[in-house]
């Protein structure tokens, strides 16, 4: 078993659905994503604007795991790359070494409430006691783990089922999410990767990341040329989040 | 659009180097220098050289390594995966140098000569090495950070450290240790016109590589780097040391205060190396633009 998500990039309608639902259902700080959506404009005079819905791609060989020096980084046996707070001392190299640089570091800047230095409301105060975020240590989607597990104990399948299914999955209004059994080839997954050629970003990093993307626009292309606007350069890198 | 620029460019790593990353930059150049000046000292026998490179590792670089971390009381936890992790092994070779290190200078001082002395000699030696070159590896292995990935900057590493231990061993003759002070400065010398070359292949090959590490190229040369590029490294680490080089050379005879002028100088290079090197380290963009 190995849980896998695919990406229909030409139904996504930037809603930022499932960041929201992410953000409630794991009730994450207000300075970190987990999902994120990268949007981009083509075209030149009549600009498209395209959008990537990303997260943790759960590698099969993820670089995170083996540079983590406390094991607080592990891969479940169902694929899913899990993060042990507890055990993580936020020495930061699983976040450097994520060539999708899908991890965050939770530092004290980015958890300093919703209404700063006013009030805490009773979302945060439940969110402190149900779902736990260390400060100083890394994070980063977990397929809503929690929800599978406690879906599997219940019998209830994981990307069929809403209750055993990651938040963003069951948010998206669009249906360009969905969710299940890479290793299953009966599974929607596995169909829509084999009949749609469903893509990873990065192959080369030979990491098998286990979320998919499918469209008939996007593919990848080539990386941007080095030359083009060597006085610009600065800004093209290096811009936060 | 501008605010996911980030993911569609080339986007360079911060976590190592801005905020209190810089603190990870001390601590990987103190590795180096350390471990650096420790092998420097077991060459010249020199029991002062050999206290300073065990208090840089285990004071300088120890501490600001700790500073970093984000929950710097579970420090412990982290030699629990030396098996994959360079990071663990690092942390072990740290603490084993720092045992040993301590064993060997006590041997050296009351029971020099004896067989114990030089077998702690000999590990201690072997931990310095590792000490000055692991995190060299931490880099190299990166893989989503093209720039880093050449076999070339842990060796870069290395030499780098060896020129800032001969530096320092200067310093330590200069104040009436137990170090020949012309065998130093000609190490000191052989080691940066060493580092110039292998600085010079390191940005070449990696300017050829691919465009990633060609941009990390640029940014050092023509980038927000350029600075610290061209006044750390070119004319501090490398300029004014081999000037007061070759005037020492011509002139036979320097005053302590030029010879101490181009260690600082060159100890600024050093760090100013790590620094651009940490700096320029940029990811290949998430989400490439269609053709």
């Amino acid at each position: 078993m190995r849980w896998g998500m695919v990406v229909d990039l030409s139904k996504c309608v930037r809603c930022y659905a499932c960041i929201a639902a992410c953000r409630i259902e794991h009730f994450l700080p207000m300075g970190i994503n987990w999902p994120r959506l990268v949007a981009m404009e083509t075209g030149g005079d009549s600009p498209t604007v395209s959008t990537y819905s990303v997260r943790c791609n759960q590698c099969k060989d993820a670089p995170c795991v083996e540079v983590c020096p406390t094991g607080a980084t592990t891969r479940r046996e169902d694929g899913i790359v899990t993060v042990d707070q507890d055990k993580c001392v936020g020495c930061r190299y699983c976040i450097v070494a994520c060539p999708y640089q899908n991890r965050t570091f939770l530092s004290k800047d980015k958890d300093q409430g919703f209404f700063p230095g006013r009030v805490v409301t009773d979302f945060e105060k439940a969110g402190k006691k149900l779902y736990k975020h260390q400060i100083g240590t890394t994070e980063k989607c977990n397929f809503c783990a929690e929800r599978i597990d406690a879906g599997l104990a219940k019998g209830l399948k994981p990307g069929v089922d809403r209750e055993a299914t990651p938040a963003c999955v069951n948010t998206c209004p669009a249906r360009a999410l969905t969710f299940g059994d890479l290793d299953d080839p009966d599974s929607e997954v596995s169909r829509l990767i084999r009949e749609k050629k469903g893509f990873q970003l990065h192959p080369e990093y030979n990491t098998d990341p286990s979320v998919f993307f499918i469209d008939g626009k996007i593919g990848q292309s080539d990386e941007p040329k080095v030359d083009d606007k060597p006085e610009k350069e600065p800004e093209a890198i290096g811009v936060g989040e | 659009m501008e605010a996911h620029q980030w993911m569609i460019n080339y986007t360079r790593q911060t976590e190592w180097i801005d905020r209190r990353g810089i603190f990870l930059w001390i601590a990987f150049y103190a590795g180096g220098l350390g471990g650096g000046l420790y092998l420097v000292s077991l060459y010249f026998n020199s029991l002062w050289g050999m206290l300073v490179s065990w208090l840089i590792i285990a004071v300088i670089k120890g501490g600001t390594h700790l500073v970093y971390l984000g929950k710097p009381l579970r420090f412990w936890r982290i030699i629990t995966r030396p098996q994959t992790s360079w990071l663990a092994r690092g942390f072990i070779f740290v603490m084993l140098f720092v045992i040993f290190g301590a064993i060997q200078m006590m041997l050296t001082h009351w029971l020099p000569g004896s067989a114990a002395e030089i077998a702690f000699k000999t590990l201690a030696g072997i931990m310095a090495f590792a000490v000055a070159l692991y995190t060299g590896i931490i880099l190299k292995n990166i893989k989503g950070v093209p720039f880093w990935n050449s076999t070339l900057l842990p060796i870069l590493f290395i030499f780098c450290g060896l020129l800032g231990g001969f530096g320092l061993s200067v310093i330590i003759a200069l104040n009436g240790g137990d170090i020949n002070l012309a065998a130093a400065e000609t190490g000191s010398r052989w080691l940066l016109l060493a580092n110039v070359l292998l600085i010079g292949i390191y940005l070449w090959q990696a300017s050829v590589k691919e465009g990633t590490s060609k941009q990390s190229v640029l940014e050092q040369l023509r980038g927000h780097s350029a600075p610290i590029f061209w006044i750390g490294i070119v004319l501090l680490g490398i300029i004014i040391p081999l000037g007061i080089a070759l005037a020492g050379m011509i002139l036979n005879d320097m005053s302590s205060i030029v010879l101490v002028t181009g260690v600082v100088c060159e100890i600024i290079g050093g760090l100013a190396l790590r620094y651009v090197v940490l700096k320029a380290g940029a990811y290949k963009p998430l989400v490439a633009k269609p053709q």
